[in-house]
């Protein structure tokens, strides 16, 4: 596959916390391409989240290499990787992570702050966003908006820009499963409308049926002890 | 969005801390204020004193007693100069007044300055501004009495009143009041925010009959009353002798002053005293107790800045995660630290315009009090170069007291921050 295609490749990725002598993350391969839906699954504490980190330049690994649009996430440094991530890379967390006293529509301006978008834009930008998303209140606090709202203006604020990925880390898991499934939907759609990679981290066997492709970090881990059949994927 | 919203958003979170913080500075800044304020007010009072005068000519024991008695009514000089050695001594040099005065008389404890007319219209107790009557007039005749702003305030004292002077100063104890001589208030003065608000003054004549009156008395105890045709030369004692010498347009005053003050200090039977130089040699005892004041003022307002470091320091557990947020959004680790010491700024400045608010207030508060408690008239209100100065000050300190909660924000370990809440 072309590399210009790629929206994520990682390439012989290690790490490890300090001087353990185990390595916690061990993937040989994985390559999503722009608009691809990937879900990762994995045992609890198998590393799945320190995965996103990694591939977010959030922490830097022992080995390997993380390219996000055909950069090299780790060749950057400090202020530039930062901003690399603000335009290419959104995030949706369990928790939603959302800035408590800050509105709704504050959320998602928050996130073009760091960005290229011309500041004057913002607003409008972030308002038709939110719109879209079905957000009833843009202009109440966080803490005010329901859970489901809450959830949607955590999309909102992770597509913002544009980005080339999606990471999202167990982002049903604070919801039941008739909201989990609405909000599954939801973070797949615009991601689709968007052609933003989702890279899906979860632990429950059920979301499977949704993605067209499921990773296991496990099978990404043994093959770096020499299987590539792990490389691309398998298909459901 | 700008980095300034996030920073409001942050501050009105945390909105308690914050204003309490802000009232702590404030203080601070605000004593600060008042301190630097009230010590300029504080020299400028003592400077009034002196007004347009060059130059006190007095016996008293050194130039600063001559200038404490003379000027500020400390205490009646014990020595005088009789009326003959100061009209020869005024012929000896050029002047655009010399005038005389008297001390040693006194009303319920308020002192009697006996002088002549000149005292009026030629000298100023302050070089800005001449005598001003609030009412009445400057006295014509003796016997005649006006009377000081503060004197008159709190001894009641009106134009018509009659009143009786006593021969010495009431804490001495030969002091005794002439009944037998009636003295008529005809003038009261606005007030010039200097010692002679607090003192009255009549010609010289009518107090030098007090002595006269106790000279005859003592002759003859049956002796009838005096007046000023009684008078001799052993009643014709001045104390003082105010000089202005003369100045030529477009020289220094010192070029004039110099050679006249060096030709009267030979004269070894007189005290001559350049109030400005005491005044200055008075300040800087003085200023040893201001400086002292505002070291302590100092030291309250690093402690403010301490405060400010404190608040921001724990308020940093609570604000991991949003920093942390920020950091996945796309915001530099320089830009956090940024954020964070602009939030302790903010703070400082906060602070330092409610101080520079609280001083202006509390001055005008203390102004009130010190003139009508006192009859000290100060000039009350916040020096706008003083306010700058410290305000800028307070900003700084309060950024550099943002350092130590700033590091922490930047060595925020993202990807731990971020974890869900068990």
């Amino acid at each position: 596959m072309p590399a210009e295609h790629l929206a994520l490749e990682v390439d012989g990725l290690r790490f490890r916390y300090g001087d353990a002598a185990a390595w916690v993350i061990d993937v040989r391969r994985l390559a999503i391409k722009r608009g691809e839906h990937v879900l990762l699954t994995g045992r609890s504490g198998s590393g799945k989240s320190t995965l996103l980190q990694l591939i977010a330049g959030l922490i830097d690994p022992g080995e390997g290499r993380v390219s996000v649009s055909g950069q090299d996430v780790h060749q950057l440094r400090g202020a530039a990787r930062d901003a690399f991530r603000g335009a290419h890379v959104g995030m949706i967390f369990q928790t939603f992570n959302l800035l408590q006293g800050f509105t709704a529509i504050e959320n998602v301006q928050v996130a073009m702050m760091f960005s290229s978008i011309p500041p004057r834009e913002h607003r409008a930008k972030a308002a038709a966003l939110l719109e879209r998303l079905g957000i009833e209140r843009p202009f109440a606090f966080v803490e005010d908006l329901s859970v489901g709202q809450q959830q949607r203006v955590a999309v909102a604020r992770a597509v913002a820009c544009e980005p080339a990925v999606v990471l999202a880390d167990e982002p049903t898991a604070s919801l039941d499963p008739e909201n989990a499934a609405g909000a599954m939907d939801l973070i797949q759609q615009v991601c689709r409308e968007r052609n933003a990679a989702l890279l899906c981290v979860s632990h429950d066997p059920s979301m499977a049926a949704r993605f067209p492709r499921v990773e296991s970090l496990d099978q990404l881990a043994s093959a770096a002890a020499g299987s590539a059949a792990a490389v691309g994927g398998r298909s459901v | 969005m700008s980095d300034l919203a996030i920073i409001l958003r942050s501050l009105r979170a945390r909105l308690f801390s914050t204003c309490t913080t802000a009232l702590l500075v404030a203080v601070a800044v605000a004593l600060m204020l008042v301190l630097l304020s009230m010590r300029d007010a504080g020299r400028k009072a003592f400077e009034r004193g002196a007004g347009n005068m060059h130059l006190l000519i007095s016996r008293d024991a050194s130039p600063l007693v001559s200038v404490l008695n003379g000027i500020f009514y400390a205490n009646a000089p014990a020595r005088s100069i009789e009326w003959a050695r100061f009209q020869k001594l005024i012929e000896s040099f050029p002047h655009d007044f010399a005038v005389p005065v008297q001390q040693g008389d006194s009303y319920r404890g308020y002192p009697v300055l006996a002088t002549t007319p000149e005292f009026f219209t030629k000298f100023k107790p302050d070089p800005q501004r001449p005598w001003a009557l609030a009412s009445g007039a400057f006295f014509a005749t003796d016997f005649e009495v006006v009377v000081g702003a503060r004197a008159a305030s709190e001894s009641g004292l009106r134009v018509g009143a009659t009143i009786f002077l006593t021969h010495g100063t009431g804490g001495s104890r030969e002091a005794h009041v002439h009944k037998e001589f009636a003295y008529k208030v005809v003038g009261i003065l606005a007030a010039t925010g200097s010692p002679h608000d607090r003192a009255l003054f009549t010609s010289l004549p009518s107090t030098w009959v007090l002595h006269a009156h106790d000279r005859r008395l003592a002759a003859d105890a049956k002796a009838p009353m005096t007046t000023v045709a009684d008078l001799i030369d052993a009643d014709r004692l001045i104390t003082g002798v105010f000089v202005r010498v003369k100045t030529r347009p477009g020289f220094e005053v010192g070029a004039s002053l110099a050679p006249i003050f060096s030709q009267l200090r030979t004269q070894a039977d007189l005290t001559v005293a350049s109030p400005s130089d005491q005044i200055r040699q008075l300040l800087l005892i003085v200023s040893n107790v201001d400086q002292i004041l505002l070291a302590m003022a100092g030291v309250v307002l690093v402690s403010s800045g301490i405060a400010i470091m404190l608040a921001m320091y724990n308020s940093m557990d609570q604000r991991r995660r949003q920093i942390a947020v920020l950091r996945v959004l796309g915001a530099s680790q320089g830009r956090v630290f940024g954020l964070i010491v602009t939030e302790s700024a903010i703070i400082g400045l906060m602070g330092a315009a409610a101080g520079v608010a609280l001083c202006a207030i509390g001055s005008q508060i203390v102004a009130l009090l010190m003139r009508q408690r006192l009859g000290l008239v100060i000039d009350a209100g916040v020096h706008p170069e003083s306010a700058i100065i410290v305000a800028a000050a307070t900003v700084l300190l309060a950024s550099v007291a943002g350092v130590v909660p700033a590091v922490m924000a930047y060595r925020t370990p993202v990807s731990r921050s971020l974890r869900p809440i068990a």
